[in-house]
């Protein structure tokens, strides 16, 4: 981040123009940690689109088909959705943003799927080119319970086409049986990653994060457009750390760490905690947010043009804005999500490695938010020639 | 029915065609060969303009072709033509002798059943197996449990993400492609030519090599390909068993179609694929032809009509 302003704060638009324009996420948990409802209520109950509201209403359909991320729904909750309400639920995942989008531009409105989760960012330029159906929230009586300040999004700002999801960061894992150091930065990843780990590292499978991962450690804003850091963090993945990478790896938390095939993770938080939590030995991994700077996104459920059963996609994001739902949510996928009271409520319920789940205003304030911008294809273009360079 | 012609002169009777009967061979060629190859090489020749778009062929040029031939990717063809080689020929070396074993000295009754449970895998999903092998060689799995009990390792086990483990998943996935072309071959066989050759004082290793193996050539040469061409463009056991280290062509390819969204690059690198696969194929084909006729000449047995006839 070029103009770095110390404290960030999420907020609504209104409140954004009086800050920085990528500002937006950060203070989002001063304000949530506080625990006082500071900016609630700041313009989003009146952002519902009314026209035509309740029109296309009909009887929920008896299939919903979902296309998220990974482990980003707790089974428990799918299943009990299906009994409670009905549909019988098809969950299909992918790794980024861009796989994501990729199908639903190559399917034309044909995919199939009812509901997709992107990431902030690439909402405006998905609507743009009119891949998401407006979002009716007058259909949402839950809407009311996510936090008003993850509401109003730069990337959408008066909720037209997006419910906020989750959120969360990247860091990273280490196996403390056979790390022995203390790792804090992201520089000791990419040292440990090239000396003692050599060989068992996973990389999560992303063009942002991967690039993210040499930049942040260098300090360096990481949607940065300057070629030249470009290059050198293409120079630095592909020839020097490539060689030491064993899988490149979205999700280490479902398989690689139970099965202790790797000793150094990179990994979002949540999966992180997954992964964590269903390792025999818990107490060998250790979760690292790094230092100096690190990611934060926000993840939002929004139904793609051409949705078959748009009544039960409702029904389900109104399902899981219900409070208890939600902590249900956030007690297996491990991420935020976004809705009021549920840092207290997940504290309250004793839910385990919270520590990888909430973070300190101080943690946010190092976390900045990735954005679809010039640089898009060139770190599509690293990743694509760190992944050919591991198989050296 | 030349009578029946004769008897109504001024009537042909019409007749279908003989190629009639190739027509539905010839739709399916067309529809599901030529168009989708075709398609894959005129997008290798497009452009990737912005990421909401995975291809445009408003220009064509040879872009993605000098792209694909990156030195960047080099690492990769050459794991894949490692993997596909040596896969292959691991896979004859161990069904070789067993599909011998299967056609010649296993008593006919037991044939159908042996031959029956090589098909067996096959009744579980492709993925499914290989997922099956990762969760074996894992350092938690099974394999690794056994090995350190015995005490033949003192850690766990490394071997999942690696090359080795996506040559081992290859060759236990294509084996039965290899095992079923060499038994029809071997059972085909005469066995009455191979007691002439024993009765004319051949070894059973001159027999063999003689006698059985180039006539069971036919056999063994569909089994190369049914195994080499599929397993090069492979990319579910790389992708399961392989991480970074094991990676092949058709995980780069698939990943330029499904995640970088980048088709004429995809398409581009496919091209690639199929071209290396023919001219390695060809490669092999030559050294075999050239062995061959070496062979043979050098058995050329020379009848002299002359001394025949005194």
């Amino acid at each position: 981040m070029s103009n770095d302003d110390g404290l960030r704060i999420l907020a609504s638009t209104e409140a954004t123009q009086r800050l920085s324009r990528r500002s937006f996420l950060a203070g989002a948990t001063v304000t949530a940690v506080a625990g006082t409802t500071l900016i609630a209520g700041c313009g989003s109950s009146d952002t519902a689109p009314s026209a035509g509201a309740g029109s296309s209403a009909g009887p929920i359909e008896d299939q919903l088909n979902m296309y998220t991320w990974g482990e980003y729904d707790s089974p428990k909750v799918l299943k009990e959705f299906t009994a409670s309400v009905g549909p019988k639920l098809q969950v299909d995942s992918y790794n980024s943003n861009e796989e994501m989008v990729n199908k639903l531009v190559a399917t034309k409105g044909t995919s199939g799927y009812d509901l997709v989760v992107p990431t902030g960012p690439f909402i405006p330029q998905m609507v743009a080119n009119d891949l998401l159906e407006p979002m009716d929230l007058t259909r949402l009586p839950n809407f009311s319970n996510v936090d008003s300040v993850y509401l109003g999004q730069t990337w959408d700002p008066n909720n037209e086409h997006s419910v906020p999801k989750a959120w969360g960061t990247t860091g990273y894992a280490y196996d403390t049986t056979k790390i022995d150091r203390e790792m804090t930065t992201w520089q000791d990843f990419l040292d440990v990653a090239s000396t003692t780990a050599s060989g068992q590292v996973s990389i999560l499978d992303s063009p942002d994060n991967v690039v993210g991962l040499y930049l942040w450690a260098k300090n360096i804003d990481w949607m940065t457009t300057d070629m030249t850091l470009l290059d050198e963090a293409q120079d630095y993945l592909v020839n020097t750390l490539a060689p030491h990478v064993k899988k490149f790896e979205s999700y280490p938390g479902s398989n690689g760490m139970p099965q202790g095939s790797f000793w150094l993770v990179h990994a979002w938080n949540g999966d992180a905690r997954q992964g964590i939590l269903s390792s025999d030995d818990q107490d060998r991994w250790k979760w690292v947010l790094p230092t100096p700077r690190t990611e934060i996104w926000m993840d939002n459920w929004c139904i793609p043009k051409g949705a078959p059963n748009p009544n039960a996609a409702y029904a389900w994001i109104d399902y899981v804005l219900d409070p208890g739902v939600s902590l249900k949510e956030l007690s297996y996928i491990g991420y935020h999500t976004a809705i009021k009271g549920i840092e207290p409520a997940a504290k309250e319920a004793g839910l385990d490695r919270l520590d990888i789940v909430f973070f300190t205003p101080e943690q946010v304030a190092t976390m900045e938010a990735g954005e679809l911008n010039d640089a898009q294809q060139k770190r599509v273009d690293i990743w694509n020639a760190m992944k050919a360079a591991a198989g050296r | 029915m030349s009578d029946e012609v004769l008897a109504t002169p001024g009537v042909r009777k019409w007749r279908a065609p003989g190629f009639a009967l190739a027509l539905p061979a010839w739709a399916w060629f067309v529809l599901f060969f030529v168009l989708p190859v075709g398609f894959v090489i005129l997008l290798s020749f497009g452009a990737k303009p912005d990421i909401f778009r995975p291809y445009s062929l408003e220009v064509l040029s040879f872009d993605q072709y000098a792209k694909a031939l990156d030195p960047a990717y080099g690492p990769t063809l050459k794991n894949t033509l490692r993997v596909g080689i040596t896969g292959t020929i691991a896979c004859l070396v161990i069904a070789l002798p067993f599909a011998y074993w299967l056609a010649v000295r296993v008593p006919p009754r037991w044939r159908g059943l042996l031959l029956g449970l090589v098909l067996v895998p096959f009744w579980t999903n492709f993925l499914v197996r290989t997922i099956g092998w990762q969760l074996i060689i894992s350092p938690d799995g099974i394999a690794s449990s056994v090995l350190q009990q015995l005490g033949i390792i003192s850690q766990p086990l490394n071997f999942l993400y690696s090359r080795s483990a996506v040559l081992l998943g290859v060759v236990y996935n294509y084996l039965p492609l290899m095992i079923l072309p060499l038994f029809v071959a071997f059972d085909r066989l005469d066995p009455t030519l191979r007691e002439a050759s024993k009765d004319l004082g051949a070894s059973r290793f001159r027999t063999f090599t003689q006698v059985t193996l180039p006539l069971a050539m036919p056999g063994v040469v569909a089994g190369l390909a049914l195994v080499f061409i599929p397993l090069m463009g492979d990319y579910i056991t790389a992708e399961v068993l392989g991480g970074a280290k094991g990676n092949m062509l058709g995980q780069l390819i698939a990943s330029q179609f499904l995640s970088a969204q980048n088709w004429p690059l995809g398409a581009a690198m496919a091209v690639l694929l199929m071209l290396s696969i023919t001219v390695t194929g060809l490669l092999f084909a030559l050294i075999g032809v050239t062995v061959r006729s070496a062979l043979r000449r050098r058995r050329r047995i020379v009848i002299d009509t002359g001394e025949v006839a005194a």
